[in-house]
């Protein structure tokens, strides 16, 4: 899910899935990219659920159309910085937050997962 | 009878009055030995006979718990009391709204005084956390966020700390200041006997506790906690009557939100309540403000109109919130959520209680507030997705 949701009719982008959208009520929310974001404010988490390992560092970036989403820092990523979403190979694996200067288009060699 | 629910003419038009004859709940604790249905019998006793109301006389019933079947593996809350209480003529239900549903209870109860269904209504609100270990307590607690959310392994706390440091960061607060919330309502709670903590805590015990979702610490979020809490409300008049109870909901998932320092629902449901009860945030002598965290204490009061935006700071600096501070209003004198603990589903109502106890002056003098009328309560569902705010004056 590194794509956010977009208003057909006054264009408010969401992350977060919902029949309609939060400012006009309009439904047919569309797909598209996110592109790049600002980190707003971090923090880490130590008191985790079962599962999640500690510290869990999250992010609040905020993106075009008035997108913003809370998900996991890419270690060394503070506020002010700029990102793009990513979501990791692996049904399930919910998106995080990386540095947008980094070149995120090469093949990554743990991919072998696919087939 | 009219009703008493004009639309128009607002200014004019006197507020609507529901009695709130009796009061009482159970002290809260980190683990009390009874159970679920036997807090709420117990705080629902204690309210009836602060009323002088006879069981036969209730005649609706609102119990309000979050999670009885997850904490306490049972249901059907509301019969059980209502059977063991002998409340043989009233209606009964259960109302669960995450960490607003004990004000939801009570807006339910005053709804139905409103409509003519009930002259006596009897809400009592209970959660016995204790059974669960911290990370079960806090895997039910974050389920009630947006599944996305929950799939990044984000908890309640998590969002506190992020606005924590967006708020640190916006405005000339310090860490320290956040501190004082927690010192405040620490030594508010010592002397208060309902309460979970007994003891005082310093800046530097706050500054040196666990690391939760920094900038915040463990000291700075409320505790889990056993306990239960009741109101009784009626048609006819008492010494304390509630001129407002509204809820507004909010955005659900955080970050959907336009800025992460605003809870919109509490500012929705507090321009209702000042509405409904012809009243305004000066005129307010003391507020129980939902505490989950320490930044909630500002973020709420200047969603509240309390204090300005991004002001809310000083006034604990200042110590001007405190129960013998100069100021004109008190906050969290019977040591919030922080400190007097966090029963889910009792929560909402133990705030009406210590309003209740501070306008009739029922508490000792170190912990009273100076000769309150307006009283204001904000109970917080979530992360600020839905908010309850209740007012209520002192008769006289
Ligand atoms: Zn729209």
């Amino acid at each position: 899910m590194t794509r956010v949701l977009e208003c057909p009719d006054c264009g408010r982008r969401t992350f977060y899935e919902k029949r309609r959208c939060l400012d006009c009520g309009a439904d047919g929310l569309r797909p598209r990219d996110s592109g790049v974001g600002i980190v707003q404010a971090v923090t880490a988490v130590h008191v985790t659920p079962d599962g999640v390992s500690a510290p869990n560092r999250l992010g609040l970036a905020s993106f075009d159309g008035d997108a913003s989403i809370i998900a996991r820092l890419e270690d060394g990523l503070e506020a002010g910085d700029s990102v793009v979403l990513e979501t990791p190979d692996g049904a399930g694996s919910p998106p995080r937050l990386v540095p947008a200067e980094t070149d995120r288009d090469r093949e990554t060699p743990t991919s072998s997962g696919k087939q | 009878m009219v009703s008493h629910n004009s639309l128009s003419g607002r200014p004019e038009a006197s507020p609507a009055r529901f009695g709130l004859p009796g009061v009482g709940m159970t002290r809260f604790t980190g683990s009390d030995d009874r159970s679920i249905a036997e807090l709420l019998e117990t705080a629902a006793e204690r309210a009836l006979d602060d009323a002088d109301v006879e069981p036969d006389a209730v005649d609706s019933v609102h119990v309000g718990n979050m999670a009885a079947e997850a904490f306490n593996n049972t249901s059907g809350l509301a019969n059980a009391l209502t059977a063991s209480l002998g409340l043989s003529r009233a209606s009964a239900r259960r109302i669960e709204n995450t960490s607003a549903t004990g004000a939801s209870a009570v807006l339910d109860a005053v709804d139905t005084v409103r409509a003519g269904r009930a002259e006596v209504a009897l809400a009592v609100g209970g959660e016995k956390m204790s059974v669960a270990e911290t990370s079960v307590a806090t895997e039910i607690i974050s389920r009630i966020t947006h599944s996305q959310e929950y799939d990044q392994g984000i908890t309640l706390p998590s969002f506190a700390g992020l606005a924590a440091a967006r708020y640190l960061e916006s405005y000339d607060a310090t860490r320290r200041d956040l501190a004082r919330v927690a010192v405040k309502n620490h030594a508010n709670a010592r002397r208060n006997p309902y309460a979970q903590f007994e003891s005082d805590v310093t800046v530097a015990d706050v500054l040196d506790s666990p690391k939760v979702a920094t900038p915040l610490r463990l000291y700075d979020c409320c505790p889990t906690t056993d306990g239960a809490a009741a109101v009784v409300v009626t048609a006819a008049d008492a010494d304390v009557s509630v001129t407002a109870c509204e809820s507004a909901v909010g955005v659900h998932a955080v970050a959907d939100r336009a800025d992460p320092l605003r809870i919109e629902s509490a500012a929705a449901a507090g321009r209702a309540a000042y509405d409904a009860a012809g009243t305004d945030p000066d005129e307010i002598d003391v507020a129980c403000i939902h505490d989950a965290f320490t930044i909630l204490e500002w973020l709420e009061m200047e969603e509240l109109g309390l204090a300005e935006r991004g002001e809310a700071w000083r006034l604990t600096r200042e110590g001007r919130t405190e129960i013998d501070g100069d100021g004109d209003l008190t906050v969290n004198p019977g040591g919030g959520l922080k400190a007097r603990g966090h029963p889910l589903g009792a929560t909402g109502i133990s705030q009406l209680v210590e309003l209740v106890w501070q306008l009739r002056g029922d508490v000792p003098s170190d912990r009273a507030v100076d000769s309150p009328r307006y009283g204001l309560a904000i109970n917080v569902a979530g992360f600020g997705n839905n908010s309850v705010c209740t007012i209520v004056e002192a008769s006289g």
